[in-house]
C-alpha cells in the first residue's frame, strides 16, 4: 500500500476544503486533499451561484450579513475572474408584507450592507420581466460566483505550491493513536487501490457528510442537519440582477442570473440523507410559481434542469427539528481536542458558499495553533490564479474568445460555446474518463441543448485523444447522458420536453447507443 | 378572423413536411387529388439517417421484419402498424422506393425489402437494423464479416471514425479507422458542407488519392454519410472506382444528406404531380362544421390564409416538432387542431422515469384514431407519422416505416373516398 505523508489533510473538496487547501499551502504548509468524487461535486456545485451582499440575512440573522458584505468585497478582488458583478434587488412584491421593507433597509444600515432604494419604474427599466407591481426596490451589491471555476482555481493554485489533490478518493477508515488523529485510509474509487495518508493535521471539512467522517474518527455527536433545497435552471437570463423577494427568507425567493440561465432557488426540507436528491413534484411547482410571482411568464420560459444541494447545517444543542432555516447559517469549527479529546483533528462546519474564505481561514488558524506556528492567513490579499488582472467576469468574455478564433478552431458545445481546443486541453490535463469532471470545468453540455449535439462529439475526441476502449468510451457517452437525464427528466415540459426529444432522436435513433456493446 | 383574408381551396390539405406529410401528399397528387401541403419548418428527413427503419427492435434486434411485424401487431392491436394494417407497409416502401430511383438525383436508389434488414453501423459503431436502405450505405452490411477501415476526418466534429471503429472490433468485425487531413479553408464544416464539396469531381479525385495508400487488401470503405446531394450515385460510384473497392455511408448527426436527398425526391415527385408544399407556413387555427374541420388558418409571410379542404392530413410529429406539447400545468395537448390524444399517463402517474434508456411513460402519446387513421372529433381528418399513438419509433426502429405506411395509408383512405376524381370538384 502507498502510504504518503503530510502536514494537513483535507477531507472534503467542496469550497471549504479547498479554501483550506490553498490557505494552508500559501501558509507554506504540505496539504493533501481528498475528496470521494470531484471537487465541488457536492453542496458547493449545487447551489444557485449566489455571492451574498448579506441583505438576506440583514434582518434575520445579522451576524451572517455583516460576514457575508466582508467576504463579498474581499472575494470580488481575489476571485474576480469567478465573479460577475451583476448586483441585486430586493423587490417588494403586491404578495409580500410591505411593513418588511422598512426593517430590511433598516437591517442593512445596521450590518454595513450597502442598500439604495430606487425608484421601482427605475427597477423595471433594468429588468423589463419582473412583476409591474412591485412597490419598493432595494439595491445591493449581490453577484454570482461561478463554483467551479474557483474552486478548480483555489485547487490549481495549491498544487502549484506542492499540494497533492486526490479526487475519487473516499476516506474509508481515520487513523487513530491513542487519544490522536494520525490520518486517514483513502480508497481510489475507480481503481480500489488503498493508500494511507499520514498527517500531523487533519481537517474535516466534509460538509453535510462531516457527521460520518467524525464518526469514522471515533467522535459522535457533531450533528448536521442537512437542510435539501431544490433549484430550477431556466434558459436564458431572464433577469440580469439578482432579484431576491424583499420578504423573510421563503421558498422560491431567489432568481439569481449566472452564466447563460437563471436560477431559481430554494427550497428547505429536513433530510436524514445527504446523498438523497430526490426532486419532488410539489417543489417543482412551488418554485415555478414562486417564478411566476417575480416574473409573469415564469412558466412558460423553458426550464432547463433541476437539482437539489444540501446544506450543512450545524446543530450542536438537542435543539428540535424546526425548519432548519432557523438553524444558524454561520460556521461552526470544532476542535476536538477540546470538544472530545481527540487531538489533530478539527471539524469546520455549517457556513455558506460566501463565507468559505473566512472559514478556511479559521480552520488554518486553528491548523497552526495546533501546530505552534505563527503563519499570518492571505487570502485576502492573494489573489485566485487566472483573478490576477482583478477584472471581474463578463458575460460576453466567452463569445469575445471564441470570435478572435473563428475560422481555426471548431466549436464543439455551442450552447457554451465551447471550441475543440479547449475541450482537448482540459481532457488532457484532467486524464480523465469522466465528461461529467469536463463539465464542470468547462459547462460542456450545460446549455439549452443540454448536450444534444456536444456529447457525441465529445466522447469521440475523447476516445480518440486517449487511446482508450471503446468500451470506457461508451461508458463516459452513457453516464453522461444519465447524468443530463437525472436532472432533466423531473421537470421536462414545453420547448425543453420537445428539446429533449430531439436529443433522443440522436441518441437513441440516429445513433441507436440504447444498442451499444457492452 | 378578417373577412379580407384571402382564401384557396384543396381536395387535402396535408399539415406537416416530414416523411409522412410528403408521402401523404405526393400519393393524393399522383392519384389526382389537389393537394398543398402546410409546414412550420423543414420535418424528420433532415433529421433521421436516411435508412427505412421498418421494425428494428422487438425488443430484441429483429432479422426478418415481415415475421416480426405480424407478431407485434398480434401483442399490441394499439401498435400504428396494428391500426393500419400489416399488408399496406410493403407497398408503402415500394411506392417510396420508386420515388428515389425516379427522382432529381441520377441513378440514386434504395434496396431491401421486408423480408431481411440491413444490419448498418451507426456513428457510433452500433449495428442497426434497417429494412430499406441507400445503396450508398448498404455495402456497410455488417451481416457479410470482411474488415471495414472507418474514414473521417478532423474538420467534421459530427463523426468520429476511431469510435465507430473500435465498438464494431467489439461487435466481432475486424475495423480500424483512419483520419485524413481535409484542405477545407475553415476548421469546422456540416455534413451538408461537405456533402457539397463531394459533389465535386476534383475533390473526390484528391480525396480518394490521398486516401487510396492507407487502405488495405480486401477491407470496406466507411464514409460518413457526405457522398454529395445532387449526384451520390455518381459520387459513390466513382469513389469505389477509384478506390478499387466497396465503400459506404455512415449516418452523422443531423443535418442528415441522405435524409435531404430523400426530401429532394419526394418535393420533386409532389410538384410534377401537381402538388404545392408551402413552407413556413404555420396552421394556427381551424374552423370547424359540426363534426368535420372545414378550412385551417395558416400564418406564413405576415399574412393568414385560410385553407378550405375536404379532407386533412395530420402529420405534424410528436414533441419533437411541438405537434404535441406537455404543458407546465403537466397536460399534453395537440396544438395545431386540437385533437384528443391517447396514451399519456394518467394525472398524477410518473410521466417519465428516471433511467434514461427506459421506456418512458410518456412516450407513446398520440392523436387518438380509429383503425381507419381517422382522428376522435374529427371524421375528415387523417393522422399519420409521429403524431399516432401507440409507437416507440426510436426504440423499436420503426420511425420511417410507421411514417412511410401511414402517410400512404392515409392518402389510399382519402383516394377511396373518391377525392382523387377531379370532375367531383
Amino acid at each position: 500500500m502507498t502510504v504518503l505523508s503530510t502536514d494537513v489533510l483535507v477531507i472534503g473538496g467542496g469550497a471549504t476544503g479547498t479554501g483550506v487547501a490553498w490557505d494552508a499551502a500559501l501558509r507554506g504548509f504540505d496539504v493533501i486533499l481528498v475528496d470521494r468524487a470531484d471537487l465541488a461535486e457536492g453542496t458547493s456545485g449545487r447551489f444557485h451561484g449566489l455571492l451574498h451582499s448579506g441583505g438576506r440575512y440583514a434582518v434575520k440573522d445579522p451576524h451572517a450579513a455583516e460576514e457575508c458584505i466582508a467576504e463579498n468585497v474581499i472575494l470580488r478582488k481575489v476571485a474576480a475572474d469567478c465573479i460577475e458583478d451583476t448586483g441585486g434587488f430586493f423587490v417588494t412584491t403586491p404578495f409580500d408584507d410591505p411593513a418588511y421593507a422598512d426593517r430590511f433597509a433598516e437591517g442593512c444600515q445596521a450590518t454595513g450592507v450597502p442598500c439604495e432604494e430606487i425608484d421601482p419604474a427605475q427597477a423595471l427599466r433594468e429588468e423589463p420581466l419582473l412583476h409591474p407591481g412591485i412597490s419598493r426596490v432595494f439595491r445591493v451589491p449581490d453577484g454570482n460566483i461561478e463554483v467551479w471555476k474557483m474552486v478548480g482555481a483555489m485547487a490549481r493554485g495549491a498544487q502549484q505550491r506542492g499540494a497533492r489533490v486526490l479526487t475519487y478518493h473516499g476516506v474509508i477508515a481515520i487513523h487513530r493513536d491513542g487519544d490522536e488523529v494520525t490520518g486517514a485510509r483513502v480508497r481510489d474509487e475507480r481503481t480500489g487501490e488503498e493508500t494511507d495518508v499520514e498527517a500531523r493535521v487533519t481537517v474535516n471539512a466534509a460538509g453535510a457528510w462531516a457527521g460520518h467522517v467524525a464518526e469514522m474518527a471515533g467522535i459522535e455527536g457533531v450533528r448536521i442537519l442537512p437542510g435539501r433545497g431544490i433549484m430550477i435552471a431556466m434558459n436564458h437570463r431572464l433577469v440580469n440582477t439578482v432579484i431576491n423577494r424583499c420578504t423573510m427568507p421563503s421558498d422560491g425567493d431567489i432568481i439569481v442570473p449566472i452564466r447563460t440561465v437563471s436560477v431559481i432557488g430554494t427550497t428547505d426540507v429536513h433530510t436524514e440523507d445527504p446523498d438523497d436528491h430526490t426532486v419532488h413534484q410539489n417543489e417543482v411547482d412551488a418554485m415555478l410559481d414562486e417564478g411566476e410571482r417575480l416574473v409573469p411568464g415564469f412558466r412558460q420560459a423553458r426550464a432547463l434542469r433541476v437539482w437539489t444541494g444540501v446544506r450543512p447545517l450545524f446543530e450542536d444543542s438537542k435543539a428540535a427539528d424546526t425548519d432548519s432555516r432557523d438553524v444558524t447559517r454561520s460556521h461552526a469549527l470544532l476542535d476536538h481536542a477540546q470538544r472530545d479529546g481527540v487531538a489533530r483533528f478539527v471539524t469546520m462546519t455549517g457556513g455558506k458558499l460566501t463565507t468559505y474564505r473566512l472559514m478556511a481561514q479559521d480552520t488554518v488558524d486553528d491548523v497552526c495553533r495546533i501546530l505552534g506556528e505563527q503563519r499570518a492567513c492571505t487570502t485576502a490579499a492573494v489573489p485566485l490564479p487566472g483573478s490576477e488582472d482583478g477584472e471581474p467576469y463578463k458575460l460576453g468574455d466567452r463569445l469575445a474568445r471564441k470570435e478572435e478564433h473563428l475560422r481555426d478552431d471548431q466549436l464543439i458545445c455551442e450552447c457554451e460555446l465551447i471550441p475543440r481546443t479547449r475541450l482537448e486541453d482540459a481532457m488532457r490535463r484532467r486524464g480523465t474518463h469522466n465528461l461529467d469532471d469536463i463539465r464542470r470545468e468547462l459547462r460542456l453540455g450545460m446549455g439549452p441543448c443540454q448536450g444534444g449535439f456536444c456529447i457525441y462529439r465529445a466522447t469521440g475526441i475523447l476516445h480518440g485523444l486517449d487511446g482508450m476502449t471503446g468500451e470506457q468510451a461508451n461508458g463516459a457517452l452513457l453516464h453522461f447522458l444519465q447524468e443530463r437525464w437525472k436532472g432533466t427528466w423531473p421537470i421536462l415540459y414545453g420547448d425543453q420536453l420537445r428539446q429533449a426529444r430531439l436529443d433522443d432522436w440522436i441518441f437513441q435513433g440516429v445513433l441507436d447507443v440504447g444498442h451499444l456493446p457492452s | 378572423m378578417s373577412p379580407r383574408a384571402a382564401a384557396l381551396h384543396f381536395d387535402t390539405v396535408v399539415i406537416g413536411a416530414g416523411t409522412a406529410g410528403l408521402t401523404a401528399a405526393t400519393r393524393l397528387a399522383e392519384g389526382g387529388a389537389r393537394v398543398c401541403v402546410l409546414a412550420k419548418g423543414i420535418g424528420s428527413t433532415h433529421l433521421a439517417p436516411g435508412t427505412v427503419d421498418v421494425l428494428g427492435y422487438a425488443p430484441d434486434r429483429v432479422e426478418e421484419p415481415a415475421r416480426a411485424l405480424s407478431e407485434l401487431v398480434a401483442a399490441r392491436p394499439d401498435h400504428p402498424y396494428a391500426l393500419m394494417g400489416v399488408e399496406s407497409v410493403a407497398p408503402a416502401l415500394q411506392w417510396f422506393a420508386g420515388r428515389i430511383a425516379d427522382g432529381p438525383q441520377p441513378g440514386y436508389r434504395y434496396v431491401g425489402d421486408l423480408e431481411r434488414n440491413h444490419l448498418l453501423p451507426t456513428a457510433v459503431g452500433v449495428l442497426r437494423p434497417s429494412a430499406l436502405v441507400p445503396e450508398t450505405m448498404a455495402e456497410g452490411d455488417m451481416r457479410t464479416r470482411e474488415p471495414v477501415c472507418i474514414v473521417g476526418t478532423r474538420s467534421l466534429r459530427d463523426f468520429h471514425a476511431s469510435l465507430c471503429a473500435a465498438n464494431l472490433e467489439t461487435a466481432g468485425i475486424a475495423a480500424r479507422a483512419i483520419e485524413v487531413e481535409l484542405e477545407l479553408d475553415r476548421a469546422d464544416v456540416n455534413s451538408l458542407g461537405l456533402a457539397r464539396r463531394f459533389d465535386d469531381p476534383e475533390f473526390r479525385a484528391a480525396f480518394a488519392a490521398q486516401l487510396a495508400p492507407h487502405l488495405h487488401g480486401d477491407e470496406r470503405v466507411g464514409l460518413p454519410a457526405v457522398l454529395g446531394v445532387r449526384d451520390p450515385h455518381g459520387a459513390w460510384a466513382d469513389l469505389q472506382r477509384r478506390l478499387g473497392r466497396g465503400i459506404f455511408e455512415i449516418g452523422t448527426l443531423p443535418p442528415s444528406v441522405p435524409g435531404m436527398r430523400a426530401f429532394e425526391a419526394l418535393r420533386t415527385a409532389l410538384r410534377s404531380a401537381g402538388g404545392r408544399l408551402i413552407l413556413g407556413a404555420e396552421v394556427i387555427g381551424a374552423e370547424r362544421e359540426g363534426g368535420r374541420i372545414s378550412a385551417v388558418r395558416a400564418h406564413a409571410a405576415g399574412h393568414d390564409v385560410r385553407y378550405h379542404a375536404r379532407w386533412f392530413v395530420l402529420a405534424t410529429g410528436g414533441f419533437a416538432s411541438g405537434a404535441i406539447a406537455l404543458g407546465s400545468d403537466w397536460i399534453t395537448r395537440e396544438t395545431v387542431l386540437g385533437l384528443p390524444l391517447r396514451g399519456a399517463p394518467a394525472p398524477g402517474d410518473p410521466r417519465f422515469v428516471g433511467e434514461y434508456l427506459a421506456e418512458q411513460p410518456m412516450a407513446r402519446v398520440g392523436v387518438a384514431v380509429d383503425g381507419a387513421l381517422r382522428a376522435e372529433g374529427a371524421e375528415n381528418v387523417l393522422v399519420a407519422g409521429a403524431s399516432l399513438p401507440g409507437a416507440v419509433p426510436w426504440q423499436e426502429g420503426s420511425g420511417e416505416g410507421i411514417a412511410l405506411s401511414s402517410g400512404h395509408r392515409a392518402a389510399e383512405v382519402v383516394l377511396a373516398e373518391g377525392a382523387g376524381v377531379r370532375a367531383a370538384v
